[in-house]
């Protein structure tokens, strides 16, 4: 029987109820992971491991000093250790954090079915009766079907005197199929995941369908000419296009460090049309991006980003919301005990207009359906995500099919681009995740309704 | 370790484990200013079992649950693939480690001293900038050991510097460079630093050129990015899926004549080095693509077995995960002319050092489409200032295989070192 994390509470508060700093925090954890990766008619793995290992990190003199460990039963020696670091750092501009009032709760996730309860048989053989889905067709060449879930413990205990304890359950599947036909080769991935138990990873036939169905597709797929669309964006582009290009802008981390986007990002600067509100929520259970606190120890909230088109608040950690005088938000994530928190989404969305998604489309005489998305990235400032595919649309329909669509634009430009918001909202959150600083990949969720997007720079051949 | 794993050997066929430890002390610096120091310190054991030709695998970081992992590692045997592979019995000779004793000497205090003088000079010539900035050391052992003796160990150091510089001017535009370096031990980096200056200074004025065909030179940062997209295809376990666009081409040339790319384990001074893979197979440098010719492929145990090719000693692993081929490090051939030589006779076309969003698409074919993060135009032989706000998009592997051009001149930018690559016509949009 493994000793539950929760003893070590009174000790990592004698720890650090007294240390010569500004804050002070321990983070423990341990779990065990359980991963089948299936490919093709092969079996690449079936592992099952268990990690265990600390963090402290302390506020001293306006730096960091931060140290993690393995051994978690000498946390004594592990406080020694940041002390003396930290004294060798002195910071011309001293960081500084919010207080919150201290909170002792214990949370679990709500798991239908545990994963400690199912046998690996049966989590094998769920994830192989995909994999037949994925590699029902004789243009597959390969598939790659994972199964994994997380089953861990954490506690949290800082200065203040929180205690935090956390029973947390994560499961998931990723089902990927890589059709060829001659020279070409075209893969298409969909993962689900979220906190719960073994009932998020069941019933994905459909989905296993609709991957196989799109590989194969796009090989007939042409490639898109270059050149500037109106577009309209499904829910999950929709998605991943609001995390990516204005999720990370609205991080307090980088609006603190520059000048410029301080005032760029200005609460009340109108941005976008009166159609656009955009969410940031850790509250929404089940999704990845859902945390009952922050590695700060900070309760999650529903923070709006853009309100009618008009900037209503940042993301923030402790230290950003003091620097800033804003109120801390509860976005202080960390991708594990071995990583300092930094300011990060949750599940971030475009709540719904008004627009019937058929109403989108009937406005479009020329231009491009595009749907899903491969991945995404942004300098802040320019941004360009892979769509999966996307269709011409001609006088409302849309028509021939093509893939290699790259949509690339400056934020500022494409937000006040969105001129029609639909009203058919969904959310979406996987396996992957987002990553920032060297952490990847952390769980968050995405999600929008269709959105009419005008000109929009696609890359293509000419 | 292996005195605890001998006791179940004969409740498998072969089994093989892994042993890293390591520490590491890495400063930040965030906004020119200091922000952090960490001291890192883990360890951990993975053990793979083959008992019936079937393959099971386990992982921990608690060394007293060693011989629960092991049973564990066993129990998941009966849900492997067959792998008729067998682990190694030659003991790897240890002709020496990525590891240089001048890590100890390693001063936090000094390092941050410097650090704030390299802040200074980029400050001091763009007053604008905020500067972050990495330092950092890390060191540790690997350890190897295995059913069939083989029990061999080796030492790595690295010492890390990573610099970026981030201007936004006063109408949004925003300009982020960044450059590092890595060796066994500290060591001076005026080299980098002066790179990116040199960047930032021809990035101040905005210039533009027409969508079209354009010539495109990349830098060897560019090129570490890019050669990702041909890396992956000379991967035994790519070739074994069916998913590399060189299976089955051994020997024919698909590229350009100008254009070779090694796997070098051995270069003695990189901390991407090792003196045997990390399944105790011993490590050789090779040449993947010779002259435009594909020459061979990098392998682990299992993908070797499968393709009936020698095992090339490029299995490698963390302790929490199963051996994969990966690359060492990468270095592609030099050409006859340096970089400035090669600009000169360009006449209006771009240098790209940086992209955002390469690779998201499906490279597997060659394609690739980005964003272009950083890039110059080069008018008349000279660079002339920044071009922004537009995409290059086209397929490597055609790239190569046409006209195209290695420059003398070569930088390593992480484990890839390599020279300028010019190509006469690159499909443009902005």
């Amino acid at each position: 029987m493994r000793t539950s994390i929760e003893q070590y509470a009174d000790s990592a508060l004698d720890c650090i109820s007294s240390l010569p700093c500004e804050y002070a925090e321990i983070r423990l954890g341990s779990g065990v992971v359980t991963s089948i990766i299936l490919s093709g008619d092969q079996i690449d793995s079936v592992s099952s491991g268990d990690t265990t290992g600390g963090c402290i990190r302390i506020l001293h003199k306006g730096s960091w000093g931060f140290v993690t460990f393995n051994d978690i039963d000498d946390l004594k020696k592990h406080v020694k250790t940041v002390l003396s670091l930290s004294k060798t750092i002195h910071s011309a501009t001293p960081s500084t954090v919010a207080g919150c009032a201290p909170v002792r709760a214990r949370f679990s996730t709500n798991a239908i079915q545990s994963c400690r309860d199912i046998s690996i048989e049966e989590k094998f053989n769920l994830i192989s009766a995909y994999n037949d889905i994925l590699r029902n067709s004789n243009f597959i060449q390969t598939t790659r079907a994972v199964y994994n879930d997380r089953v861990s413990q954490s506690l949290f205990v800082n200065s203040e005197g929180s205690v935090l304890t956390y029973d947390k359950s994560f499961c998931g599947v990723s089902l990927t199929a890589v059709a060829k036909d001659g020279s070409v080769i075209e893969p298409f991935s969909e993962s689900h995941a979220g906190y719960g138990g073994f009932e998020l990873a069941r019933h994905r036939e459909e989905s296993a369908e609709a991957v196989v169905k799109t590989a194969v597709d796009l090989l007939k797929a042409e490639s898109l000419p270059g050149g500037t669309y109106t577009v309209i964006a499904d829910q999950r582009l929709a998605g991943v296009f609001i995390h990516e290009a204005f999720g990370h802008l609205s991080e307090a981390d980088f609006i603190y460090e520059n000048e410029r986007m301080r005032s760029l990002m200005s609460c009340g600067r109108k941005i976008a049309n009166d159609t656009l509100t955009v969410i940031d929520d850790g509250t929404l259970p089940v999704l990845p991006g859902y945390i009952p606190f922050d590695d700060e120890g900070v309760p999650p909230r529903t923070t709006f980003l853009i309100q009618n088109g008009i900037i209503h608040g940042h993301l923030h950690s402790r230290e950003t919301a003091s620097m800033m005088g804003e109120e801390p938000t509860g976005n202080g994530r960390a991708l594990s005990v071995m990583n300092q928190p930094i300011v990060r989404m949750t599940n971030t969305y475009i709540e719904n207009g008004t627009y019937a998604p058929q109403e989108l489309f009937e406005s479009v005489d020329d231009g491009l359906y595009v749907v899903d998305a491969v991945g995404g990235q942004t300098n802040l400032e320019m941004f360009t995500f892979s769509s999966g595919y996307a269709y011409r649309i001609k006088k409302g329909k849309p028509g021939t099919m093509y893939k290699n669509v790259i949509l690339s634009g400056n934020v500022f430009t494409t937000l006040n681009n969105i001129s029609m918001v639909a009203n058919d909202r969904k959310m979406f959150g996987g396996l992957g995740g987002c990553g920032k600083r060297g952490q990847s990949p952390l769980p968050v969720a995405f999600g929008g309704p269709h959105l009419r997007i005008n000109n929009v720079l696609v890359g293509g051949g000419h | 370790m292996l005195d605890i794993l001998n006791n179940y050997r004969s409740a498998c066929g072969w089994f093989d484990a892994i042993y890293a430890e390591g520490e590491s002390l890495p400063i930040s610096f965030r906004n020119n200013h200091i922000y952090s120091i960490i001291g890192r310190q883990s360890s951990g054991f993975g053990i793979r079992a083959n008992k019936e030709t079937k393959t099971g695998f386990s992982y921990s970081n608690v060394p007293s649950r060693i011989n629960e992992t092991v049973r564990r590692a066993i129990s998941l045997t009966r849900f492997g693939e067959k792998e008729e592979f067998h682990v190694p019995s030659a003991v790897p000779a240890l002709q020496f480690e990525p590891y240089s004793d001048t890590i100890h000497t390693f001063s936090a205090d000094r390092e941050i001293e410097q650090a704030e003088a390299v802040i200074g000079r980029i400050v001091s010539a763009f007053p604008r900038a905020t500067v972050d900035m990495g330092v950092g050391k890390s060191a540790g052992q690997r350890r190897i050991c295995n059913s069939n003796g083989i029990d061999c160990a080796y030492r790595h150091s690295s010492y890390s510097v990573s610099i970026s510089a981030t201007l936004v001017s006063s109408d949004g535009l925003r300009l982020s460079i960044s450059e590092g370096v890595s060796s066994l031990g500290p060591g001076n980096y005026t080299n980098t630093v002066d790179r990116l200056l040199w960047k930032l200074e021809h990035a101040q004025t905005i210039r533009t050129i027409e969508s079209g065909k354009i010539p495109v030179v990349f830098t060897p940062k560019a090129c570490a990015s890019l050669v990702g997209i041909v890396a992956s295809g000379l991967s035994a376990r790519n070739v074994a899926k069916g998913i590399s666009p060189f299976a089955g081409k051994l020997g024919e040339a698909l590229f350009n004549s100008h254009f070779s790319l090694d796997d070098r384990p051995l270069i003695v001074e990189s901390p991407h080095s090792y003196p045997f893979d990390d399944e105790g197979i011993q490590a050789r440098n090779k040449t993947l693509i010779h002259n435009g010719a594909i020459a061979g492929f990098i392998s682990d145990l299992k993908y070797a077995h499968r393709l009936g090719i020698e095992p090339s000693g490029n299995g490698s692993r963390g302790y929490s995960s199963l051996p994969a081929p990966s690359f060492s490090n990468i270095v592609i051939g030099a050409g006859e002319r340096p970089f400035a030589e090669i600009i000169g006779g360009i006449k209006a076309g771009i240098l790209v050092d940086q992209f955002i969003g390469l690779g998201q698409s499906n490279t597997i074919t060659g394609h690739f489409s980005a964003n272009l993060d950083c890039a110059y135009l080069i008018l008349n032989g000279e660079i002339t200032g920044r071009v922004k706000d537009c995409m290059i998009a086209d397929n490597l592997f055609s790239l190569l295989a046409d006209d195209m051009e290695t420059s003398s001149d070569c930088l390593w930018y992480g484990s890839v070192y390599s020279p300028y690559l010019f190509f006469p016509a690159i499909n443009f949009t902005a």
